[in-house]
């Protein structure tokens, strides 16, 4: 266990092999999936027959995974800065999720809308809207209950934001609705068709725009001043504050980035699923936490790797007949990664702080 | 069934909270002074248990209205019957601890003679046994969980009964999981001529219950069950067993579990894989009311997911004295009954029954609460009430098994009732 | 001695209180009693939790497990379903170890690391066991539970054999001297060498480390101690109640305990055994006599211009886990050391300028 806080390197650039392990990563998923399908006894499939079925589930998984990654993407980033387990994080998605379906419901919409321009208007103010609100709560929850606890011992921020989680994920209970809430799903149920691939039009925007936000925050963290201020701040507090780094003001741009990604999940999950209600927010935190861990906390290249990768343990623990382990098998996935390799799958050095 | 649909709960309970207040002590104690000649009456209680709190009050409330309506529409010579009202929600939630000491509490206090409740099948387990103890008879308008009665899942009921093996304090007037889980399986065999099916559960009590016993009936029919899944209650992300249901192109879809387990949001992904055209059957989870209220299933599934659904309630539709049931309950609280007040209803209808029988000439309460006991765990005796005429077999099981069959309309946007089916004189096999 | 002195006051004052008006209009003694013994399930919880987040500043969200692996324990033991019937008392024990050895085992890897990793790998555990025994069905009878476990008994002495299932008063006895039990081993803990280690890692764990205490194996105690409390109360609860059913250990149980000790006042004793009684008394009593309260007030509509706000209608148990959010975050803001603090714990997270400076990180402050 070194103590080494310099060794970190949380909003590291991607290791040149990155592309290739996801890309065989992905590899393996699929036959992996593959192979479920043609294991499946009720199906008696040949070869040829499973392999729509097995392209299928691939694109579900990658669609979830979509989402968890980017949930897990601002676990990973407080995590990184501040070394805070924001437990509220699950109740900012779910909470984007609601301010999309309040923007969505009060604008009048109710079903899929036709009119391409029209259509792209709307996604993007709904978007727009949700990410800055969200991004908006979640500086002021940094304000109000964490900044001040940022020298307390560290169990007290750890149980404040559990209670911050309970205080929003209540508040929507409260004032709401106590049960689901069904949710416009503007994106007209299009499948699309490249050659042998048929992909559902909001699978694709989904996961276009997953990878577009991902990639943009990588181009943030990475090319520009703010960025740099981060990433400084991450490896060393006080000598950022030295170099001339507001740290506040870098702590707050962490959550305000971290709170609108998981405004946009939100967004997405009201399109994709057509529903909300108060208590997706835990379990689906509890999942991108799992993700942000298997990518090695504080690694943001390794969150959005990790969300993919649960997004496809849950496919798969369907497609092999046992979904009603998928909830064990992610949390026991979290346990052992914990427990044998807590650095994650994309494993940095990160001892402990002692 | 456990979640019943979540509408107007606080209003509801503004109104049972005054209307309680009121019914407890003078309408019929006026009345059945009246009625014994100006005698001294005896004090009695009725103990209701129910989830009365929180986010299950709208289960809780509406049946301790029926409990609250009977006592004050039903006197009985001689006694003077008022309400002793317990909530087993703890933090909004049913909760078998809180139960079992409430059946306590009542059983505590000599001058109740039974108990209507509970709502909930976990919190019966913990109940039962104290029951038991104190020969204190409960009657449940809403269990349905098969092994609180019989042999289920290879555990004999007797173990819930640990003081007193053979004695039965516990009878309930709601059919079980097994009987809806046949009428599903007769719905898809039957009724839409389904010989292959796809079953899922939420892997909870209720809906893993249900899927099991149609498994095990359309199998029995004659059908093949392609494949049985099981679902966390708490899955947003449908689209893989749908794909896989997809794949297997089966004739009907069968899915044991509530709304909030989210069968609702399985069906809208059906729809969204194009995929609705196969039926999809469930039990009373699924029967929460028209897609125009919030939070159905119906409302849920989307018009294209609610084509060709089918869902199924414990009991009868078709009810002589339904409408003047419905007409009471709608005087008194203001608000239509909710899917146990009827129910609930007929439990007191049972106790209140029992006692213008036995009651009369005894002046002990404990001798009394057991002349009740042992008069309504006696088979042969039957009982008239707002369900209609039945009495309980020797498990504690009511004799009435009807099933109500109903199907979406698209005209209405709600179930329409087909038929119902009397699995006592028409049993499936 | 002074802890059972306490406890035996305490099991005769209490009962007595609720003669007293207005209390005597809410139930009889009896009734209370029932209350107090179900209260002092959770009274055990949050010592035993109290042990790991208070005295070694770890934190465990997956407590429930424990309680769960507790009572299934006692269920494995004595019920039809396994054929067995071991007397509750050994089974007590019974229950403490097994828990205390599934702490150890995810205890140990996971206690070299950083106190954080704790929290989310006891989350994750917390959801695993409840999934297990619902889908395990084969082994634990699944969503349906395992029903008819047997209850305690005397065997004649005091001339008590079954505890029975209408008379509170043997539970409540009978959890007060478990409390009494773990109370006293927990002092003499607390002011041993293993306590003053808990303190000494608690505050530093990197001084604490280089002054010779081995703080992995001291951690792991914390832990299990915790651990073995949780599936103490498991049994009790489990014999209690005659059932088990995996729906009773989720994660509110946890977090429920937890909210007990952080209001009660990490790192006091007697300090989360009160949070835990208040807590229990007002979810389980307190609020719903509120709302019948506030109800009887009739208060008229409150019109604030657009809104409305009916109080008569508004169902106070909604708020409950709203209201535990609350406190959480407000205790940890405002008095992180607790209603009923610890002296030491106090001056401890109340960072005073000097102890400030010793960190870097002041600077950020500035």
């Amino acid at each position: 266990m070194t103590s080494a806080t310099a060794a970190r390197r949380p909003f590291a650039a991607i290791p040149w092999r990155a592309p290739l392990v996801a890309a065989f990563a992905l590899v393996i998923a699929y036959f992996v999936i593959l192979v479920g399908v043609l294991a499946d006894p009720s199906q008696h499939l040949t070869f040829v027959g499973a392999i729509p079925q097995a392209q299928a589930q691939f694109i579900n998984a990658v669609t979830i995974g979509a989402i968890y990654a980017l949930i897990a993407l601002g676990y990973t980033m407080v995590y990184g800065i501040i070394e805070l387990i924001n437990f509220a994080h699950g109740e900012i998605f779910m909470c984007g999720s609601f301010v999309s379906w309040w923007l969505l419901t009060t604008l009048g919409f109710s079903g899929a809308i036709s009119d391409p321009l029209l259509l792209i208007g709307v996604l993007i103010l709904a978007f727009a809207v949700s990410m800055l609100v969200m991004g908006i709560v979640g500086v002021v929850i940094e304000r109000l209950a964490y900044r001040r606890l940022r020298n307390a011992p560290r169990l007290a921020p750890l149980i404040t934001a559990i209670g911050v989680s309970f205080i929003l994920q209540n508040i929507v209970f409260v004032a709401i609705s106590n049960s689901i809430v069904t949710t416009p799903q503007i994106i007209p149920n299009t499948v699309l068709t490249f050659g042998p691939v048929t992909v559902g039009l909001i699978n694709l925007f989904t996961i276009v725009l997953a990878v577009g936000l991902m990639v943009a925050l990588h181009l943030f963290i990475s090319r520009t001043r703010l960025g740099r201020a981060m990433r400084s701040t991450a490896i060393d507090r006080e000598a950022a504050q030295l170099m001339g780094v507001d740290i506040n003001t870098t702590i707050a741009l962490t959550f305000f980035i971290g709170s609108a990604l998981a405004g946009a999940a939100g967004v997405v999950q009201g399109l994709y699923f057509g529903i909300t209600v108060f208590n997706i927010g835990f379990q689906a935190g509890l999942k991108a936490f799992t993700a942000a861990v298997l990518g090695g906390i504080g690694n943001t290249t390794g969150a959005a790797l990790g969300g993919f990768v649960i997004g496809f343990l849950e496919v798969i623990s369907s497609v092999w007949g046992q979904g009603r382990w998928s909830e064990a098998v992610v949390f026991g996935m979290l346990v052992l990664v914990l427990v044998f390799r807590p650095t994650g799958i994309l494993g940095q050095q990160l001892g402990d702080r002692a | 069934m456990k979640y019943a649909r979540v509408g107007a709960a606080l209003t509801v309970f503004a109104v049972v909270a005054s209307a309680c207040s009121g019914s407890t002590a003078s309408p019929s104690a006026a009345a059945s002074g009246g009625a014994s000649g100006g005698g001294a009456t005896i004090a009695v209680k009725i103990g209701t248990e129910f989830p009365m709190s929180g986010g299950e009050a709208p289960n809780g409330v509406p049946a301790a209205n029926g409990v609250a309506l009977a006592i004050s529409k039903i006197q009985v010579p001689g006694f003077t019957v008022t309400v002793s009202q317990q909530d087993d929600a703890v933090n909004g939630v049913h909760n078998p601890q809180q139960g079992a000491k409430n059946l306590q509490t009542l059983a505590n206090d000599s001058s109740v003679i039974g108990v209507v409740g509970p709502y909930n099948s976990n919190v019966a387990q913990a109940e039962i046994p104290v029951g038991n103890a104190a020969g204190l008879m409960q009657c449940s308008p809403a269990n349905t969980a098969p092994g609180l009665t019989k042999t289920w899942g290879g555990v004999d009921p007797v173990s819930l009964r640990p003081t007193n093996p053979t004695k039965i304090a516990y009878v309930r007037t709601a059919t079980t999981d097994d009987l809806q889980g046949s009428a599903g399986a007769d719905i898809a065999f039957n009724i839409t001529k389904a010989r292959t099916a796809y079953v899922a559960d939420d892997t909870q009590t209720y809906g893993k219950g249900l899927a099991d016993v149609f498994a095990t009936q359309f199998a029995a029919l004659g059908g093949k069950v392609l494949k049985r899944d099981g679902i966390p209650g708490t899955t947003t992300d449908f689209t893989s067993y749908v794909t896989t249901v997809k794949g297997l192109a089966p004739q009907y879809v069968f899915y044991g579990g509530v709304t909030t387990s989210g069968i609702g949001l399985f069906r809208l992904q059906m729809a969204q894989q194009g995929i609705a055209n196969i039926p999809l059957g469930g039990g009373d989870g699924i029967s929460d009311g028209p897609a125009a209220t919030k939070s159905t299933f119906l409302q849920i599934a989307g018009d294209a997911g609610d084509l060709n659904t089918y869902s199924t309630t414990a009991g009868p539709t078709t009810i002589p004295n339904a409408a003047q049931f419905a007409a009471d309950y709608k005087a008194m609280f203001n608000t239509e009954p909710g899917a146990y007040s009827a129910a609930a209803y007929a439990c007191t209808q049972v106790f209140l029954q029992a006692l213008a029988k036995v009651g009369p000439g005894v002046t002990d309460l404990k001798a009394l609460r057991e002349d009740v006991r042992a008069y309504v765990a006696t088979p042969a005796n039957t009982y008239d009430t707002a369900l209609g005429k039945f009495s309980f077999d020797a498990n504690g099981d009511t004799t009435q098994k009807i099933i109500s069959y109903f199907a979406f309309d698209p005209a209405t946007k709600n179930w329409k009732f087909l038929s119902q089916r009397d699995f006592t004189a028409q049993p499936l096999q | 001695m002074t802890i059972v002195l306490a406890l035996a006051i305490t099991a005769v004052a209490l009962p007595l209180i609720v003669l007293l008006p207005p209390l005597n209009g809410f139930g009889t003694q009896r009734d209370f009693v029932g209350g107090f013994a179900d209260a002092g399930v959770f009274v055990l919880l949050a010592i035993g939790l109290n042990v790991v987040v208070g005295f070694a500043g770890l934190l465990d969200l997956g407590y429930a497990a424990f309680f769960a692996i507790g009572a299934y324990t006692y269920a494995y033991g004595a019920s039809p379903f396994s054929g067995l019937d071991i007397p509750f008392w050994p089974m007590l024990l019974v229950g403490a170890l097994v828990a205390a050895m599934f702490g150890v085992l995810l205890g140990a890897p996971t206690l070299r690391l950083r106190g954080d990793y704790l929290a989310i790998v006891t989350l994750g555990f917390g959801e695993i066991v409840p999934v297990v025994f619902l889908n395990a069905d084969t082994y634990t009878r699944g969503t349906n539970g395992i029903t008819g476990l047997s209850q305690p008994s005397l065997y004649g002495i005091f001339g008590i054999n079954g505890f029975g299932f209408t008379d509170p008063w043997p539970y409540f006895l009978t959890v007060l001297i478990v409390i009494a039990v773990a109370f006293s081993f927990l002092y003499r803990l607390q002011d041993s060498r293993v306590g003053r280690a808990w303190v000494a890692i608690r505050e530093d764990e990197l001084a604490a480390a280089s002054m010779g205490i081995n703080t992995i194996t001291t951690k792991l105690l914390a832990f299990s101690i915790g651990a073995s409390t949780s599936g103490l109360a498991g049994v009790f609860y489990a014999s209690k109640l005659s059932i088990v059913s995996p729906d009773q250990f989720g994660f509110t149980v946890s977090f429920t305990v937890l909210a007990m000790v952080v209001l009660g006042g990490m790192g006091n004793i007697w300090g989360a055994a009160a949070g835990a009684f208040i807590v229990y008394e007002i979810q389980s009593q307190g609020l719903k006599q509120l709302g019948a309260f506030v109800q009887s007030l009739h208060v008229p509509t409150l019109a604030l211009g657009p809104v409305s706000v009916n109080l008569g209608a508004i169902d106070f148990i909604n708020f409950q886990y709203l209201l535990y959010g609350l406190a959480l975050v407000l205790m940890m803001l405002l008095r992180p050391e607790g209603l009923f603090p610890s002296r030491r714990r106090r001056s401890e997270l109340h960072a005073t300028p000097d102890d400030a400076a010793d960190s870097a990180d002041v600077l950020v402050q500035a």
